[in-house]
């Protein structure tokens, strides 16, 4: 057997597929052959080295929050019947209550403001400028479904759904600039916006052990947006980067639902 | 996001998914999630894409789930779907699925290129991120197969009916991307010998 010979013979035998034939000529000239060993073992330490790089790379959390906001939005989730007392841990941004179900127009307005302000951001790319830290605003009109009474304050009416979201992002006219702030290089956490505290008060007051997991909840989806707004702009005709920036913009917005939905 | 305990069996997630349990479905996430992301990026090397693939994969599994009957293990089923998610966005977006070169060579006699010092020798343990960096530098066919074959363990046959090619194809794809890699990672290798 030629070193040619044992190139075209390799995809066969070199998976352990063994061949009478061929397999005793492929072993003695492969045994003699240095060129031919080197590449007989190369190939192989690179197919067992492949095989551990399987399950070696880990998701961001967010991926877990679209889908179940997905899972909810076709109502694949249900609430059970009875929950047994063993059931295992619900993640924290499920709501329990089983008085309540999720309903999408609690949804609509307080995504679509979210959306609106990721739409015109992503289709208006602002400059990089750095701006105050804000919740993106609705540059248009609050959507047609009129959210109930907003609490601006923590003394919220037990009937009416503490929103403050919303009314406020609808408040704020949004500018080119009015966007998450984005530093060149931001070494710490930026100070919270101004709806966040917001939120974050009416937590604290309405579920003051909520509050540290909305805060780090609300972190991390603060530092999506702005990790997505920078490949954005590095980035700029990057159609699946305002796909990201969008979808950052859109967990936020679930994000606020959620809580203000469990906190109720 | 905090994981749930996993106080329940994959089988009594899965039992309990069908019932529509969110925390069923986030306990089979959880097992999985690795799994199939690093099978997304391996295949489209870029974590965004990969992050949109992988949850339209758990997706596609969630909505299916109440069709499960346990004759296949529950993770093969989801790897299935997950590469057909992946390679169906290969060719929406246009990008061979295969490698052309099978299709444009009839018969192999061209001697292989090699690149980077021929002394330098790759026998022995490989730097895990240089694979990384040349898997991610195959073409998107001969990765395909690579991937396939050597990260996630698919059979030559399983490939065959999953990619569209034949038995005989998917091995030759899968030594001609074995002996780029080898090339790729010898000129990096030497690369950095020669920088110190």
């Amino acid at each position: 057997m030629t070193c040619s010979d044992v190139e075209r013979v390799l995809p066969e035998l070199l998976d352990g597929a063994p061949d009478g034939e061929f397999q005793t000529a492929f072993e003695t000239h492969v045994k003699s052959c240095p060129a031919c060993s080197d590449l007989v073992s190369d190939l192989k330490v690179i197919a067992s080295e492949a095989r551990q790089l399987a399950a070696t790379e880990e998701p961001a959390p967010r991926v877990w929050v679209r889908i179940a906001a997905e899972l909810r939005a076709e109502g694949l989730i249900r609430e059970p019947e009875s929950a047994p007392k063993s059931a295992p841990t619900r993640p924290i941004l499920v709501p329990t209550s089983p008085r309540r179900r999720w309903s999408a127009w609690w949804l609509a307005p307080v995504a679509a403001a979210l959306l609106a302000a990721g739409s015109y951001v992503v289709s208006h790319k602002p400059a990089p400028q750095v701006a105050k830290q804000q919740a993106p605003g609705t540059p248009a009109a609050s959507p047609a479904p009129a959210p109930p009474a907003v609490a601006q304050t923590p003394a919220v009416a037990p009937a009416s759904v503490p929103n403050p979201a919303p009314q406020q992002l609808a408040q704020k006219s949004a500018t080119p600039t009015a966007i998450v702030g984005l530093t060149a290089a931001p070494a710490a956490e930026p100070e919270p916006s101004e709806e966040d505290q917001q939120f974050l008060s009416v937590v604290s007051t309405r579920a003051p052990s909520m509050r540290a997991t909305y805060e780090s909840q609300l972190q991390a989806v603060n530092a999506d947006i702005r990790e997505a707004q920078a490949y954005l702009d590095r980035n700029p005709g990057d159609a699946d980067a305002r796909q990201h920036l969008m979808d950052a913009y859109q967990q936020k917005a679930l994000l606020y639902q959620i809580a203000l939905d469990r906190i109720q | 996001m905090t994981d749930p305990k996993q106080r329940i069996t994959e089988a009594e997630a899965i039992e309990q998914a069908k019932q529509g349990h969110e925390a069923a479905f986030e306990v089979l996430y959880h097992l999985h999630k690795r799994r199939v992301y690093s099978l997304c990026l391996r295949m489209v090397s870029n974590p965004v894409q990969a992050e949109d693939l992988a949850q339209e994969a758990f997706l596609q599994l969630f909505r299916k789930i109440g069709t499960f009957r346990g004759e296949s293990a529950f993770s093969t089923w989801l790897h299935r779907m997950t590469v057909n998610v992946v390679l169906m966005q290969l060719r929406k977006k246009g990008l061979p699925v295969v490698s052309l070169e099978e299709t444009l060579e009839a018969d192999d006699e061209a001697p292989r290129k090699e690149f980077g010092a021929k002394d330098v020798r790759l026998t022995g343990s490989i730097d895990r991120l240089q694979l990384q960096r040349a898997i991610d530098r195959l073409p998107p066919g001969y990765r395909t197969i690579f991937v396939l074959h050597d990260v996630e363990g698919f059979e030559h046959n399983e490939i065959a009916g999953i990619v569209g090619c034949s038995i005989g194809n998917s091995k030759s794809q899968l030594h001609k991307a074995r002996l780029k890699l080898r090339d790729y990672l010898k000129f990096m290798r030497a690369e950095k010998a020669k920088t110190g």
